[in-house]
């Protein structure tokens, strides 16, 4: 029960008054122990936003309302003291690039034992050192001895990359919360990290908050999904079922895009428009602009979440009518897309 | 790390030849003929000859070079002319002087300038964060003499806090004597340093906490004492490098400076050789600043590579 | 074959450098910083007493014995009389001139050599390049201030050698200065377009990079002049200048130093006015510097 997150009506935004961004409306997600969830949606979307939120990594001018508990804890009315204990010990961050979060002039040794004897997960310099070297091995890493002394220059992306997430799990984590971690590396490397996180999963009951904008990364992982646009959950469930029936104009605008190989020639499927930058307010529903099972009700109130079958929800009326017999999808749409993305 | 050591050492050699060539050609290039000053304007072409022999004026500049080099190294520097004594001596003992006065200095001007370049980096938008701000970028401007003066006449003769001139109180004095009487003229030659020093240091903190690893070193739970100290520890390379480029000056004002507050080192030995047209002692005053400014600089960059082992294979 | 002016470097163009905008200039929302209009204006100032000084201070270079050390405002000297007797506002407006002269000539000759030293070493291949850097690193080597004495020594005092001193002086950074600029340059496509299309080396240098360098160039020297204005003052100070009875800034200042016990002010004055000549260049200096980064960044 103690690494149970649940959040509840997060909404964070920055800066006040006119200038107010309000990047994340009232989100609720709930992870259960050893649980997956994939925050999945594209920039500007309030994913990132989110992840860094639970972890209270903004500092003023920031305004984050909304409840995140921890294993019945509340987060959000922590001392800054405690949360600090928190962070990197029961919650742990993957960072997007591994280069940025890495303290260009120490060794990678340097920065695990740092982690280490800060949180007093060991009490010595030989136990922690001793621990780095254990904790670099499990990432992966093939020669833990020379990467244990090496500064993160010295070493490729991927190999940085498992190093941070070494430095994340480094006190065993409750949950570990990744944020893009695939991002900015090779195509290659992506799926061994994404491996790495299913195989560290697996071996202890740490659950994982994924962000991302990959839907096969998504797939890959299973779990819960969270497709997030303008702030707001458009739709949830299990990852499977959303995307082999997604219930939201927007996810099955998303999926249909998808380019696929083995898929007959033609125009590549869009979404028309764009989809709004971080904050951006418009009344109603916030894809109503781009949908095409717009309605004169869609600008007025924006839809909330209700539910659309056995643990899943949709943000939509309009797909899903009250008469539950078949959800509309759009011509121009094809729910058949996802089909080809287990291909 | 030690190849890099070698590498630079080695690098210095030419450097360090390229130097000397160039004080000693600035012998060479004084209009007008010594030897003619030399022996008097009656004397025969045949008595020029013969001094010009025995100077060995008459050999080709190659060889007057390496004569006078070779015996540079062996400590041999010539004659001061003003003062009938050996260069060599006079110019070690003095430059003794003004090394202590450098140092002094530069301790100083890294402490004042990361004061000065910390608060306005922590604090900008507060006062104390804009005084120390407008303080970095006046000293940048501060003329050695025109400070010198200014402390002077306001300081010593004004509050009588500190002393006038001199490096010892009568009666030779401990450190605590040396340090009081080197006070004034340390903080003169640091104002620019300082300010200089106080620049890059406000503006590679305020680099350092924006990069990206600053909101990683927060995500593990670290306090922000802590992350301060890593951000600084990354403010070094450059304030290394800034440090370094502020012994150079430091090295040249000196000139000012001792004179000024009478302060017995290589600095007033220039003043007063320029006066007498000492050539001897100048030349040897530079070499023996040029050598050590080299010298300084090998640590300084070895110092930079210890931290940074990015630019080991430089 | 167009040169690429700064514009095409602004952030959103594909060969834009990845310059940092200034946050002052957000923050005001101001194209030009206030700072290049009003050091400008005081810098203008100082060129112009350069240049008419001394016709319009009159007699400078004898006075009367029994004027001598008057305190400021006395006897309608503005800020009093010098040991000889000579009025020190009119000192100060001939001696501008001189200090002027030895701050202005050395950065602009030194600005033209060390440029295009700077850029031809920057152009050039492997041996040539490393062989222009390790001379330029010998000078380096020389505390700046001992090699300008070690020259001007040699050479005598005057002004003529304060300039030719400064000049050499000043050549190695900006040469090290353009020479960053031009490779700087190098790594951009267009270099590698103009390289591909045939142009010569010169043409290169001439159409392309020269226009892309002086903005920086040019900023750099502008913080030079108060740096050579500081050191022809030292200069002076230390006899190698302007002889007397003709004024100059520093000269001026060692001249009355036996008097500063009893009239500190006759030597303060000429020490205050350098300084604050220097601070004007350096802050217009650093106002171009930000002005250059703001064009840089959001054009």
């Amino acid at each position: 029960m103690s690494s149970h997150l649940k959040v509840t009506g997060l909404t964070t935004t920055f800066g006040r008054g006119d200038e107010a961004v309000h990047a994340v409306r009232g989100v609720d997600l709930e992870i259960e122990p050893s649980g997956t969830y994939v925050l999945l949606g594209e920039s500007g979307s309030g994913k990132s936003v989110t992840a860094r939120s639970i972890l209270r990594l903004y500092q003023s001018g920031t305004t984050i309302t909304g409840s995140i508990t921890l294993g019945g804890e509340e987060l959000t009315t922590l001392p800054e003291r405690r949360m600090r204990e928190l962070r990197g010990s029961r919650i742990g961050m993957v960072p997007q690039d591994p280069t940025g979060a890495l303290d260009p002039l120490r060794s990678i040794g340097a920065q695990l034992m740092e982690v280490l004897l800060v949180h007093r997960i060991v009490d010595s310099k030989a136990a922690a050192r001793a621990r780095a070297v254990e904790l670099l091995d499990r990432v992966g890493i093939a020669d833990p001895g020379r990467v244990v002394k090496a500064k993160p220059h010295m070493l490729s992306g991927g190999m940085r990359q498992r190093a941070v997430i070494a430095i994340a799990i480094a006190c065993n984590p409750d949950v570990l919360i990744a944020d893009e971690p695939t991002t900015a590396l090779d195509v290659t490397v992506q799926a061994a990290v994404i491996e790495l996180f299913r195989e560290l999963q697996e071996r202890s009951d740490m659950s994982l908050l994924m962000v991302t904008h990959d839907v096969g990364i998504a797939e890959e992982l299973g779990g819960e999904v969270g497709v997030m646009y303008a702030g707001r959950l458009l739709e949830t469930g299990p990852i499977g079922e959303v995307l082999a029936t997604p219930k939201h104009p927007y996810t099955q605008g998303l999926l249909a895009s998808l380019p696929s190989p083995g898929v007959e020639r033609g125009h590549l499927k869009v979404i028309p428009g764009r989809p709004p930058l971080t904050g951006e307010t418009a009344s109603g529903c916030a894809f109503a602009a781009r949908c095409p099972l717009v309605t004169d009700a869609c600008h007025v109130v924006p839809p909330a979440l209700v539910r659309v079958g056995t643990g899943r929800e949709a943000a939509c009326p309009v797909v899903n009518a009250p008469d539950e017999g078949s959800p509309a999808t759009v011509s121009g749409f094809s729910a058949g897309a996802s089909e080809e993305l287990s291909a | 790390m030690t190849r890099f050591l070698a590498r630079r050492l080695l690098y210095a050699v030419p450097v360090l030849l390229g130097v000397s060539i160039i004080v000693f050609l600035t012998v060479k290039i004084i209009p007008g003929d010594p030897v003619a000053t030399l022996a008097g304007i009656n004397s025969t072409d045949a008595q020029k000859a013969a001094l010009r022999h025995s100077l060995g004026l008459d050999k080709n500049i190659v060889v007057q070079f390496w004569t006078w080099l070779t015996h540079a190294l062996e400590g041999n520097l010539g004659t001061s002319i003003a003062q009938h004594r050996p260069t060599a001596g006079l110019v070690m003992s003095a430059f003794g002087n003004t090394l202590i006065l450098a140092a002094y200095a530069m301790i100083l001007a890294v402490v004042l300038g990361m004061l000065l370049g910390g608060v306005a980096a922590l604090k900008p938008r507060s006062i104390i964060g804009r005084v120390c701000s407008a303080i970095s970028s006046i000293s940048v401007s501060a003329p050695q003499y025109s400070v010198a003066l200014l402390f002077i006449i306001f300081i010593s003769l004004g509050t009588g806090a500190f002393p006038v001139s001199g490096m010892h109180g009568t009666g030779g004095g401990g450190v605590g004597d040396l340090l009081w009487h080197g006070f004034l003229p340390a903080l003169t030659s640091a104002l620019v340093p300082a300010g200089m020093i106080g620049r890059v240091f406000r503006a590679s903190l305020l680099d350092a906490l924006g990069m990206d690893f600053v909101e990683a070193l927060r995500a593990r739970g670290l306090s922000t004492n802590r992350i301060l100290f890593h951000a600084v520890h990354n403010t070094l390379p450059s304030l290394l490098t800034m440090a370094g480029l502020q012994v150079g000056y430091l090295l040249g004002g000196v000139v000012f400076v001792e004179t000024i507050f009478s302060w017995p080192g290589l600095g007033e030995l220039l003043f007063n050789s320029i006066s007498s047209r000492d050539l001897p002692v100048i030349q040897a005053g530079v070499l023996v600043s040029a050598a050590a400014f080299v010298l300084v600089n090998i640590v300084v960059d070895s110092a930079h590579a210890l931290i940074d082992s990015r630019v080991r294979n430089t | 074959m167009t040169s690429i002016t700064t514009a095409d470097l602004s952030a959103d163009s594909p060969l834009a450098p990845p310059v940092r905008a200034r946050r002052r200039a957000r923050a005001t929302g101001r194209r030009i910083p206030l700072g290049v209009y009003l050091y400008g204006g005081l810098a203008g100032v100082l060129v112009l007493l350069g240049i008419i000084g001394p016709w319009v201070a009159g007699n400078v270079t004898s006075g009367n014995l029994s004027e001598r050390l008057l305190g400021m405002g006395a006897g309608g000297h503005l800020l009093g009389t010098d040991g000889q007797g000579r009025d020190v506002v009119a000192r100060l407006i001939a001696g501008a001139r001189p200090s002027m002269i030895s701050a202005l000539l050395p950065v602009a000759v030194s600005g033209l050599l060390g440029s295009g030293l700077g850029i031809a070493a920057g152009m050039a291949s492997g041996w040539l390049h490393s062989l222009i850097m390790r001379i330029l690193d010998v000078f380096y080597a020389f505390p700046a201030v001992l090699l300008a004495i070690a020259i001007a020594a040699a050479l005598g005092p005057g002004t003529t050698t304060t300039v030719i001193a400064l000049s050499v002086v000043l050549i190695p950074p900006i040469a090290r200065v353009a020479e960053t600029e031009t490779m700087r340059l190098h790594g951009m496509d267009f270099m590698e377009a103009a390289h591909a299309s045939g142009a010569s080396t010169l043409r290169i240098a001439g159409r392309q990079v020269l226009p892309n360098v002086m903005p920086a160039l040019l900023v750099y020297a502008t913080s030079l002049i108060g740096l050579a204005l500081v050191f022809a003052g030292g200069m002076s100070f230390l006899g190698l200048g302007v002889a007397p009875p003709h004024p100059e800034w520093g000269q001026m200042i060692n001249e009355q130093r036996q008097n500063m016990y009893t009239a500190p002010m006759t030597a303060l004055i000429p020490a205050i006015v350098i300084f604050a000549a220097s601070l004007i260049f350096n802050q217009l200096g650093d106002a171009l510097r930000d002005l250059l980064d703001i064009r840089r960044s959001t054009r």
